[in-house]
C-alpha cells in the first residue's frame, strides 16, 4: 500500500521537486502546506502516514509543528524533519521534537526517507 | 511721524489746556478752603504725571507704565473738577475723581515691567476698578454733599434721598478701599524685599512714595469714616495731594536708577564672566544679572535650524514654556542664542538684550561648544544606527539567500538525483527533470545576481556611476530621465553612496509616489557632489517615516554629507544629497 505524504515547506519550487521525487518512488503526496498552521490543519484533515516537515517556516517553526502533531490524541503521522541547515546547527532540538529523523535538504532522496522509516 | 507720536503730542496739548481749565476751576471753587495749595497740587499731579508718563511712553513704547502714568495725570485733573461750583462739573469730578486711585494701584503693582505679576495683583486691580467706578456711582447717588460735611458744595443732581442706603454703601466702599490699600502696601513691601539689590534701588523711591500715598489715603478714609476732626481730615487730604504730586518724580528717579541698575547689572555680569568656570557659569551669571534664577539658555545650531541646550540636546524655545519668554541674542548679525526668562521681564527686554549683548562673546563660545556636543551626539546615534543597520542587512541577506537561491539549489539537487536514478529506465522523464533543473538554475543565478547588486553593484566598480545609474533607471518601473552624471570617476565611497541614494529614492518613487516620471541628476561642483532625485507624484512624504531614508542619511552623514527631503503634498518629492568630494 502506498504511503500518504504531506509536504510542508514555504518554497513552492522545493515542494514541486519533493513531490516529483516522492511520487516517482511510489509515495502518494496527499497535500502540501507552506506554513506551520496550514500544516496542522492539513494533517488533521488528510491524516497522512508521513509528514515531510521543513524546520524553518514563516509562522510556527517545524519543531513546534512536530510537537503539536505528536501531542494530538489521534493517529499520529511519522514525521521527517528537513532543513537547508546541517543537523549540527539544529542540535538537540531534532531529538527533542519526537520526529522520526532528520534529513538535510542537500541529501534528500526517496531512498533516504525509506531508510529512515525502515 | 508715527500715529503714536501724533497721539502723544495731542495728549500733551490737551493736558496743557485742561490744566489751565482745572486751575481756573480750583481757584474759583467756593467750597475750597485751600484754593492756592490745591490749585498748585492739582496742576502738579496732572502735568507731573502726564509729562513723565508721555516721556516714559515715548522711551518705552512697549511698556504700560507710560500710558498708566498719563491716565493717572488725567484722572488727577478729573478729581480736581470736584472743586467746581457748577453742579454738573462737581458731579463729574466727584464721580470720576476716585479713578485716580485705581490707576495708581494698577501703576504701582505693575512697576517697572508694566505687567501685573500674578492672580493676586490682578484681583487687587480689578476690585479697585470696580470700587472706584460701579461702587462709587452707587455710593454717590445716595450722598448729599451738605450732609456729608461740605456745606458749600453744589447740590448732587443724581441724589436719591435714602440715608440708610447712603450709610451702608459708603461704609462698604470705604471698608473695601481700606482693605485694598492695606493689601497693596503689603504686596509692594514684599516685592521690595524680594528684589535684587539693583532692582531694589530702582523700586525704592516709587514703592516708598507710593506706599506713603496709600497709607495717607487709608488714614484719611479711616478719619473720614470715624467722623474725627475735620481739620485733621483737611490736613491729611492736603498731605495726600502732596504725596501724589511727588509720585511722578519718584518714578523718574526709579527709572533713572533702573538705567543705572542696568549698567550695574552689565558691569557685574562682565566681572563674573571673566572668573566663571564650568558649563553652568554663564547661565548663573546671566540669572544673577537679570534677577531670574529660573533663567535658561538655548544655543542656536544653524545646520539644524534649531536650538540646543548646553549639553547639545534639542531644546524648544518657540513657544516658550508657560510663564516664560525667549529673547533672541544676535552677534555680528547672526543669531547665536536665546535667553529663556521669566515673563515678568517682558518690560525689561532692553535690559535682557543689553545683558545678552555684553555676554555675546562668551555665549558664542558656549554655542560652539554646545554645537559640537550636538554633533557628537548625532554622530554617536548615527554610528549606532549604522551598526544596527549592518546587522539588519546581514539578517536580510541570510533570509534572502535561504528563501531564494538556496531553496532553488536544494530543489535542483533533488531533481538531479532523481534524474541520475531514472536516466536508464526513463530517458524521457529524465529529460524533463533536467529541463526543470536548468530552469531552477537560471532562477537561482538571477536571484544571486540581484542579491549581489544589493550588496554592491559590480557595474558600479567596473564601469562607473553613469553605467550603474543607467542600469537603475532601466530597471525602474517608472520612466526615469537621467539628466546629468559626472564625466570622471569619483572616490568609490562617494560613488557607492550616490548609487544607493538614487536606488532608494527610485524605490520610494515606485512604491509610494504614484508618479508618471522621475528625474535623476548628479553634479560635481564646488568640492562636492550634488545628487537630486525628483518626481511628479503625490508628494507629502514624511522624512521621519521609514528606515530607508534614515539609513541613507546616516550613510551620507558618514561622508560629512547631508540628505534633505522636500515633499509638499501635491507637488512631488525631491531628495537631495550633498556629499563632500574634494
Amino acid at each position: 500500500m502506498e504511503k500518504s505524504v504531506l509536504i510542508v515547506d514555504d518554497h513552492p519550487s522545493f515542494r514541486a521537486s519533493a513531490r516529483r521525487m516522492l511520487e516517482a518512488d511510489g509515495y502518494e503526496v496527499v497535500g502540501e502546506a507552506e506554513g506551520g498552521r496550514a500544516a496542522l490543519t492539513a494533517a488533521e484533515r488528510l491524516r497522512p502516514d508521513l509528514v515531510l516537515l521543513d524546520v524553518r517556516l514563516p509562522d510556527i517553526d517545524g519543531f513546534e509543528v512536530a510537537r503539536r502533531l505528536l501531542d494530538a490524541n489521534v493517529r499520529t503521522p511519522q514525521i521527517v524533519l528537513i532543513s537547508s541547515q546541517d543537523s549540527i546547527d539544529l542540535g538537540e532540538a531534532i531529538g527533542a521534537s519526537g520526529a522520526r529523523g532528520f534529513i538535510p535538504k542537500s541529501e534528500l532522496s526517496a531512498g533516504a526517507i525509506t531508510s529512515l522509516l525502515r | 511721524m508715527t500715529n503714536l507720536r501724533r497721539a502723544q503730542i495731542g495728549l500733551a496739548v490737551l493736558a496743557f489746556v485742561i490744566g489751565i481749565g482745572v486751575l481756573l476751576v480750583v481757584i474759583n471753587g467756593e467750597h475750597n478752603t485751600h484754593r492756592g495749595a490745591y490749585a498748585a497740587l492739582s496742576l502738579g499731579i496732572g502735568w507731573g504725571f502726564i509729562g513723565t508718563g508721555l516721556y516714559v511712553w515715548r522711551r518705552r513704547p512697549g511698556n504700560n507704565i507710560g500710558p498708566l502714568m498719563t491716565a493717572v495725570g488725567f484722572s488727577g485733573f478729573l478729581k480736581a473738577l470736584a472743586f467746581s461750583n457748577s453742579s454738573v462739573v462737581f458731579t463729574i469730578g466727584s464721580l470720576g475723581g476716585v479713578l485716580i486711585y485705581a490707576f495708581l494701584v494698577h501703576l504701582l503693582l505693575s512697576f517697572p515691567s508694566g505687567q501685573l505679576k500674578g492672580p493676586l495683583d490682578r484681583l487687587l486691580v480689578v476690585v479697585t476698578y470696580v470700587n472706584t467706578t460701579v461702587v462709587q456711582l452707587a455710593a454717590f447717588v445716595f450722598t448729599d454733599p451738605a450732609k456729608a460735611g461740605c456745606a458749600h458744595c453744589p447740590a448732587n443732581p443724581l441724589l436719591i434721598n435714602h440715608s440708610k442706603a447712603a450709610v451702608v454703601i459708603n461704609a462698604a466702599q470705604m471698608d473695601i478701599a481700606i482693605a485694598l490699600l492695606g493689601a497693596v502696601v503689603a504686596v509692594l513691601y514684599r516685592r521690595w524685599r524680594g528684589s535684587t539689590p539693583s532692582q531694589g534701588r530702582a523700586y525704592a523711591p516709587v514703592l516708598a512714595v507710593g506706599s506713603l500715598t496709600f497709607m495717607l489715603l487709608m488714614t484719611e478714609l479711616i478719619v473720614e469714616q470715624a467722623n474725627l476732626s475735620s481739620t485733621l481730615a483737611d490736613g491729611l487730604t492736603l498731605a495726600l495731594f502732596g504725596s501724589i504730586a511727588c509720585l511722578p518724580f519718584a518714578f523718574l528717579v526709579g527709572l533713572l536708577r533702573s538705567r543705572f541698575g542696568h549698567a550695574e547689572a552689565i558691569s557685574s555680569l562682565v566681572g563674573r564672566l571673566g572668573g566663571g568656570e564650568g558649563r553652568g557659569a554663564l547661565r548663573n551669571a546671566l540669572a544673577e544679572a537679570l534677577g531670574d534664577p529660573t533663567l535658561q539658555l538655548a544655543y542656536w545650531v544653524p545646520d539644524r535650524d534649531a536650538y540646543v541646550d548646553a549639553e547639545g540636546r534639542p531644546r524648544r524655545v518657540d513657544p516658550a514654556p508657560k510663564g516664560k519668554i525667549a529673547t533672541t541674542i544676535d552677534h555680528d548679525g547672526r543669531r547665536i542664542a536665546a535667553i529663556v526668562h521669566d515673563a515678568d521681564l517682558a518690560g525689561e527686554r532692553d535690559l535682557v538684550q543689553a545683558v545678552g549683548a555684553a555676554a555675546a562673546l562668551t555665549l558664542e563660545n558656549e554655542r560652539l561648544d554646545a554645537e559640537l556636543r550636538a554633533h557628537i551626539d548625532e554622530l554617536r546615534a548615527s554610528r549606532a544606527r549604522i551598526v544596527t543597520a549592518g546587522y539588519a542587512e546581514r539578517r536580510r541577506l541570510e533570509r534572502d539567500l535561504h528563501d531564494g537561491a538556496q531553496q532553488r539549489l536544494m530543489a535542483l539537487g533533488i531533481n538531479l538525483r532523481l534524474a541520475r536514478d531514472r536516466i536508464e529506465r526513463d530517458p524521457r522523464q529524465t529529460a524533463e527533470l533536467l529541463d526543470a533543473s536548468l530552469q531552477e538554475l537560471s532562477e537561482a543565478t538571477g536571484e544571486l545576481r540581484e542579491l549581489g547588486r544589493g550588496i554592491h553593484p559590480a557595474v558600479l566598480s567596473d564601469r562607473g556611476l553613469d553605467a550603474a545609474l543607467k542600469g537603475l533607471a532601466g530597471r525602474a518601473p517608472v520612466p526615469v530621465e537621467l539628466v546629468q552624471t559626472p564625466d570622471d570617476r569619483l572616490p568609490s565611497s562617494v560613488e557607492s553612496a550616490v548609487y544607493f541614494v538614487v536606488a532608494e529614492a527610485l524605490t520610494n518613487v515606485a512604491r509610494y509616489a504614484q508618479a508618471q516620471t522621475a528625474k535623476v541628476s548628479v553634479v560635481r561642483r564646488n568640492g562636492q557632489v550634488e545628487v537630486q532625485v525628483s518626481d511628479d507624484g503625490v508628494g507629502g512624504a514624511d522624512p521621519e517615516q521609514g528606515s530607508g531614508l534614515r539609513g541613507l542619511s546616516d550613510r551620507v552623514s558618514a561622508l560629512d554629507g547631508r540628505l534633505d527631503l522636500t515633499s509638499v503634498a501635491g507637488e512631488g518629492t525631491i531628495v537631495r544629497a550633498r556629499i563632500p568630494c574634494g
